[in-house]
């Protein structure tokens, strides 16, 4: 760490941290409820609450992850301070205590309804208050050192701005069922197929000159290259959720073509990533777990948001599979590969360099940890895979009762409730192998004076 | 700037701004595809009641949520304003057994509303989805093989009896296997427990389907008798 603000980026990542722990607990309940027909909680806490507070937290904490790495690296391109740490506390502060409003609001029913979009409009308007802080800072910080911007850093900050704009378009309350989701894709696809990947990718680009030492001038135009096409297709490519909700027909040709392309700039990065990666073998000292977290980012990022969601985004397959649990199944994937392990190979980054703690050889936890998520991650969305095929053979095309068809499923879903134990124990161990590495230790050129301890995020 | 990141640039944008020609003419055809004129004061306040309940986090709606329930894009035109209204009073009576739908204590007022509200969402078009299916279910088979119309079989899957009961292992265990109910049961006493199933069984959780146009009381009570 050369920057004393920089220090606010460990408070987001802890935070993060433990609502990534919690958004798994309530994974398992839901999972539980889909095997038990006959659910204790019913009127305590039912499916519907249990869903919204798992997917709220997903989105929460990797925003946390994100937004804090955000702060760390532009420190550190930039070489400077952050603008305002004490805004940067603010804006944390804000955040945490709209989370905790919104799941507090959920158990009694004081909901928007739309999934993902939960929160009550007054808490989105907090939300967009902290956006605009965050914007600021990053922004103010970025103005006052405009002759060392750097294209990586440009692209980060476009992204951000994406996503804040983006966001507006889930507030209002739409007469028309088809309308309002016409623009909760908006949201929802152009986040993840935009927005968020400018992030990632900026994010990936900078985590890499870190751990490989590859020069920026062969990263940053790979990165352009990758950004560009990422919004060529995937703007368009909001198409593909378009074809049954009330919406022309003609988005059957645009959203298919444009969608279809998504994937090669996905695999671009993970091309990309591989031969950085390689390059890092002449490297003396290594972060292991870092790389390691990327390098599998990479690849998982491709195979769940490339090759997944390729799979059902032409219409001719996604009349039969739309909203069955291959849509749950690419979800995970596609979310835990992009972003879920992103924010943790950006984390086993940067927590070690604030803390100056040794990564070299990673250490047991860490790499038990490393294999248990990802190995029961590809168990759990194999689980929700089959269990989908069986879904779209027996109801959609032989026409058998919903309800029927579930009970032939609950085998699948037991596999998921398995595979997501196995996981539970994976975010235990990451968790704990974290916080071991974010501990500071004091040596003389560690300014780290005593600071009260903050445990965000309970 | 290489020209090669120039030109990708120059496409980005023009692309973004196809994207918006295309939604403004999108949202122009939508009003005539969503018949966005019948979209009633008390069909707005349905979508406020599905909204304030959060039901799209149990059930998807054009395809889109939770995949813990039934889609319900079509459930007013499979089962009808009475079946739904009598369903959204009290859930467990319809499907005693198995996953559950929480009674949310609606008021009526809440109900028709929400009764409108998916009667406007059946009608919007969908460009053919949900596809019909190409099999054919065990109520159907078994109307066929007793060489009878399909009408009943229909009439059976869309009110929901398959809840309870099961036809050739196909449906749910709380309430008799009617795969043989023909053989045990006249017409006029299938008839009786339709219209009235508190007759002989004063606690019998069977709801009545009194409710039901004669013709199609007529038609379920042919397909049952023909199951023999
Ligand atoms: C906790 C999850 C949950 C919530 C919340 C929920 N439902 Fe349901 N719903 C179900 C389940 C499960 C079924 C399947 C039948 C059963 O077991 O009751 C169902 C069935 C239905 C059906 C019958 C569908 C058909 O065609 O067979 C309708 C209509 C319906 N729900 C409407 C609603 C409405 C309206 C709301 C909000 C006020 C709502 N549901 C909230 C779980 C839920
Ligand atoms: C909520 C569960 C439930 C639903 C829905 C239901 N039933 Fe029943 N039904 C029962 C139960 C339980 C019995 C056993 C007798 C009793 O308790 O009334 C029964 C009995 C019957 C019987 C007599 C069977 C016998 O051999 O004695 C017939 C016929 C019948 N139901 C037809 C239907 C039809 C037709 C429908 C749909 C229109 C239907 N039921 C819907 C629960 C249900
Ligand atoms: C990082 C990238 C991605 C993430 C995080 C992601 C995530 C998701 C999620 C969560 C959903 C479900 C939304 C809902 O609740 O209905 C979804 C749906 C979908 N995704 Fe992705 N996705 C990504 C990339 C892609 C790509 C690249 C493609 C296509 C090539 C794609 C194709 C689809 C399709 C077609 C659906 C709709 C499924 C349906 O009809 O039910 N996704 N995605
Ligand atoms: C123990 C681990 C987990 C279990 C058992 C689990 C289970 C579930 C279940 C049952 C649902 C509801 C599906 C439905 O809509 O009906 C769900 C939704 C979802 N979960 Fe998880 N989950 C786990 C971890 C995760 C992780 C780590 C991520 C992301 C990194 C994630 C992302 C999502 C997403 C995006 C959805 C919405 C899916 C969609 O709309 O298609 N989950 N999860
Ligand atoms: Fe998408």
């Amino acid at each position: 760490m050369r920057y004393k603000s920089q220090r606010i980026a460990r408070e987001y990542l802890l935070a993060a941290l433990m609502l990534f722990l919690l958004q798994v607990v309530f994974g398992i309940l839901n999972i539980a409820k889909y095997i038990w027909g006959y659910d204790p909680l019913l009127n305590v806490i039912p499916f519907n609450v249990s869903r919204a507070i798992h997917i709220n937290l997903l989105v929460f904490w990797l925003l946390l992850a994100l937004m804090g790495a955000t702060y760390y690296m532009v420190a550190d391109e930039l070489k400077t301070e952050i603008y305002s740490a004490k805004l940067g506390r603010l804006q944390l502060g804000i955040l945490l205590l709209s989370g905790v409003a919104a799941i507090v609001g959920y158990l009694f029913q004081w909901n928007f309804g739309m999934p993902f979009l939960e929160q009550p409009t007054v808490i989105k308007l907090a939300i967009v208050v902290a956006a605009l802080i965050f914007l600021a800072n990053i922004g103010l910080t970025m103005f006052k050192n405009h002759h060392t911007l750097t294209r990586m850093t440009a692209t980060l900050l476009g992204g951000m701005v994406m996503l804040a704009v983006m966001f507006l378009f889930g507030i209002p309350f739409m007469d028309n069922l088809s309308t309002q989701y016409y623009y909760w894709w908006w949201v929802i696809h152009l986040w993840v197929e935009g927005a968020w990947e400018l992030i990632a990718a900026s994010l990936v680009g900078w985590a890499l000159i870190k751990v490989t030492g590859v020069s920026r001038r062969r990263i940053e135009g790979w990165v352009f290259a990758e950004v560009c096409l990422v919004l060529l297709t995937g703007i368009i490519g909001t198409g593909h959720h378009y074809y049954w909700i009330g919406t022309p027909h003609y988005w059957l040709w645009w959203g298919a073509i444009f969608s279809a392309a998504e994937p090669i700039p996905i695999l671009m990065m993970l091309v990309d990533t591989v031969r950085h990666m390689l390059g890092a073998r002449t490297l003396r000292s290594v972060n292991t777990l870092g790389l390691a977290w990327l390098g599998a980012s990479a690849f998982v990022h491709f195979m769940g948001a490339g090759v997944w969601g390729f799979g059902q985004t032409l219409p001719q397959i996604n009349r039969w599979t739309h909203g069955t649990q291959i849509t749950a199944s690419h979800g995970h994937f596609a979310f835990w590969g992009a972003y879920g392990m992103l924010a943790i190979a950006l984390m086993y980054v940067i927590l070690p360099e604030l803390s100056g703690r040794d990564t070299e050889h990673g250490g047991k936890v860490g790499f038990t940890a490393f294999v248990s998520l990802n190995f029961s991650m590809i168990f759990m969305v194999m689980a929700l895979l089959i269990a989908g095929i069986i879904q779209v053979y027996f109801q959609r095309v032989m026409g058998m009762e919903y309800l029927q068809v579930q009970s032939y499923m609950r085998m699948w879903y037991a596999v998921v409730l398995v595979a997501g134990s196995i996981f539970f124990v994976g975010t235990v161990l990451v968790l704990s192998d974290l916080l071991r590495l974010s501990r500071p230790i004091r040596t003389a050129e560690h300014v780290s004076e005593p600071e009260p301890e903050t445990v965000p995020g309970d | 700037m290489l020209w090669t990141h120039k030109i990708l640039w120059i496409a980005t944008l023009v692309s973004a701004f196809a994207f918006l020609g295309m939604t403004v003419d999108s949202l122009h055809r939508m009003s005539a595809s969503t018949h966005a004129d019948q979209l009633s004061a008390q069909v707005i306040e349905g979508k406020r009641v599905w909204q304030h309940y959060d039901c799209n986090d149990c059930h998807t709606i054009l395809g889109i949520g939770a995949y813990y329930a039934p889609d319900v894009t079509k459930s007013y035109s499979q089962r009808g304003a009475p079946w739904l209204r009598k369903f959204l009073e009290n859930p467990a009576a319809m499907y005693p057994s198995g996953r559950q739908m929480p009674n949310f204590h609606l008021s009526s007022a809440q109900i028709d509303s929400l009764v409108a509200y998916l009667g406007w969402v059946s009608r919007i078009d969908t460009n053919g989805w949900p596809p019909s299916p190409e099999g054919v279910t065990p109520a159907e088979d078994a109307q066929r093989a007793a060489g009878g119309e399909l009408a009943g079989s229909k009439i059976y899957l869309a009110q929901g009896c398959n809840a309870c009961h099961t036809i050739q292992g196909s449906g749910g265990t709380i309430a008799p296997d009617l795969t043989h109910v023909g053989s045990r049961r006249n017409k006029s006493w299938i008839l009786a427990q339709i219209n009235d199933p508190r007759r002989i069984n004063a606690q019998s959780v069977m709801p009545s389907f009194a409710q039901l146009p004669e013709s199609a009381k007529q038609q379920l009570v042919d397909y049952l008798d023909s199951l023999k």
